[in-house]
């Protein structure tokens, strides 16, 4: 069955949404056709308050950083897994080109809760050293 | 943001690790069973003894595994499994060494206890091989004693005297049914967050915080005095009747905001029920009585060993400052490391993996949802976020 495709959806209204949202409770600034917000999160309550930052360009791939804190230094000459470049670490959410992320949904449905998720499985990583998130790599699918 | 709040959400998480730790130290429902299949066989075969000695015989488990404290040895895989062999029908004419030694008898009747038996010095091993072995401790009344106490061998086997596994049992369980008093959190804030702060999972779970307690306890004594002189640890029974005790105390008397606290208090006031006298020549002496029964004090060793009283006391001092200093922790990682150095690592592994577990298995089941304050949580409900599906990708 045919359904309509549902519209993109701004800068301006992804800014709004993230600054209504509860869960990702912080300030950024908007400037025409991209956004950056910054928030606190925690994966549990046993867990680090970590600083993260989402700069979005509209319809491009929210890019999204952990600012605080040095997840490079808390890895102590590990390797992080899933993130598309070590330092400053910026974070893999999902998989490119499948349906998971368009520019259609909301940042806060989406990129923010699979944040908190990376976060949950980056400390059991650490201790663990295993990454029990589960995904692709790459150099397995290509 | 309130603090307390995230204190409050961090004491619940933590509680819920212990008892994750605890479970992976105690008898399995399925090992219990196999457990009571086999010592009530066991009290079949000695009471169908043609012995007059064991016709009034009848077996019953006392101990940790009676009354649900059980925690794996630290070394080896086998649980301790506490018996009572009890002759209601024997008066203290016969010597504890006759007793003992027409039950050994009996067991070697039988190839088949034959060949799991061991003697000990008070009482006869069965050992079932990588499960738990039987200690089975023969026992008479105890006419002296009103609240219906018993009388067992001393370790010289030459005595009998006092103890009451049965009415320890009893006071034990009136006890840990007690119900802690906590504060009902109230207000906007903590009406919204109530779902998320259940402040007593523990209290109102089967086993009770002082059972958890108790194991908790266990364990930490276990894993310190493996690297210490073991023979200075403080007995079971110790432990447990001064966190019963104290138990009683602080659920009766203290109101809590979190059962966290209550576990700290609980630790806390531990000392305050251990008698403390001089000699005559000016010797400490220590005492922790049997409150079941009449003259049997359970720190009889430290009095002859004060060594043992000063372990008992930098223990217990280790023990509560460990446990206060949990909530300082942040991060999953660096709380697994400090319980690992505290219960040991398979303990500490297992509760991480398990809490791991849980959220895996939520997201695969599309019931994980992120709640403001609390992060990840399983089920949904009004004011979370769902986690949608996702493949963590990574060119790293």
């Amino acid at each position: 069955m045919w359904s309509p495709r549902r519209p993109v959806l701004t800068a301006a209204q992804q800014y709004a949404i993230l600054k209504a949202s509860a869960i990702c409770t912080g300030n950024g600034t908007l400037k025409p056709g991209r956004l950056s917000w910054r928030f606190e999160a925690s994966p549990s309550p046993l867990s680090r308050r970590y600083s993260v930052r989402i700069d979005y360009r509209q319809g491009a791939t929210p890019l999204v950083f952990v600012d605080r804190p040095d997840l490079v230094e808390l890895s102590a000459g590990r390797r992080l897994p899933h993130v598309y470049a070590q330092k400053p670490p910026r974070l893999c959410l999902y998989l490119p080109s499948s349906a998971e992320w368009a520019a259609e949904m909301r940042i806060d449905q989406t990129i923010v809760p699979w944040t908190i998720l990376w976060l949950y499985y980056f400390e059991e990583w650490l201790d663990s050293n295993e990454w029990k998130g589960g995904g692709v790599h790459p150099k397995e699918s290509d | 943001m309130v603090i307390g709040e995230d204190l409050l959400l961090r004491k619940r998480d933590l509680l819920g690790v212990l008892e994750r730790v605890c479970e992976g130290l105690e008898l399995t429902d399925t090992q219990f069973r196999l457990a009571k299949e086999r010592y009530q066989a066991v009290g079949a075969w000695l009471a169908d003894a043609s012995s007059p000695v064991l016709r009034t015989l009848a077996i019953y488990l006392q101990g940790s595994t009676a009354i649900g404290t059980t925690v794996k040895p630290i070394n080896g895989d086998e649980y301790d499994v506490d018996l009572v062999a009890h002759i209601a029908g024997l008066g203290s004419a016969f010597t504890p060494a006759s007793v003992k030694k027409a039950i050994g008898d009996r067991l070697r009747a039988s190839g088949h206890y034959a060949a799991l038996l061991q003697e000990m010095a008070r009482c006869w091993r069965l050992n079932y091989a990588h499960e738990f072995h039987l200690d089975i401790t023969p026992s008479i009344p105890n006419p002296a004693c009103r609240a219906g106490g018993e009388l067992v061998p001393d370790k010289t086997v030459k005595e009998w005297c006092p103890s009451n596994p049965k009415g320890y049992k009893v006071l034990f369980e009136r006890r840990a049914t007690l119900t802690p008093r906590l504060r009902i959190l109230e207000g906007a804030v903590e009406k919204r967050l109530r779902a998320d702060i259940e402040p007593y999972p523990i209290s109102r779970g089967p086993k009770g915080i002082l059972r958890r307690t108790v194991q908790i306890l266990k364990r930490h004594r276990d894993h310190h005095f493996a690297e210490l002189d073991s023979c200075l640890a403080p007995i079971s029974v110790i432990i447990t009747t001064l966190a019963s005790r104290s138990y009683e105390h602080c659920a009766s008397n203290i109101v809590y905001d979190s059962e966290f606290d209550l576990l700290c208090d609980i630790i806390r006031y531990m000392p305050n029920y251990i008698g403390v006298g001089t000699t005559d020549d000016g010797r400490r002496q220590w005492f922790i009585w049997n409150e079941t029964t009449t003259a049997e004090n359970f720190a009889e060793k430290w009095n002859a060993d004060s060594q043992r009283a000063t372990a008992f006391y930098n223990w217990h001092a280790r023990a509560l400052a460990h446990i206060q200093s949990l909530p300082n922790i942040e991060g999953l990682d660096r709380l697994t490391k400090s319980l690992r150095e505290s219960f040991g690592t398979a303990p500490a592994d297992r509760a991480l993996a398990g809490l791991t577990a849980d959220i895996s298995s939520a997201r695969a089941r599309g019931i994980l949802s992120v709640a403001p304050v609390v992060g990840l949580r399983i089920g949904q409900s009004p004011g979370t976020t769902a986690v949608r599906p996702n493949t963590f990708y990574g060119k790293e």
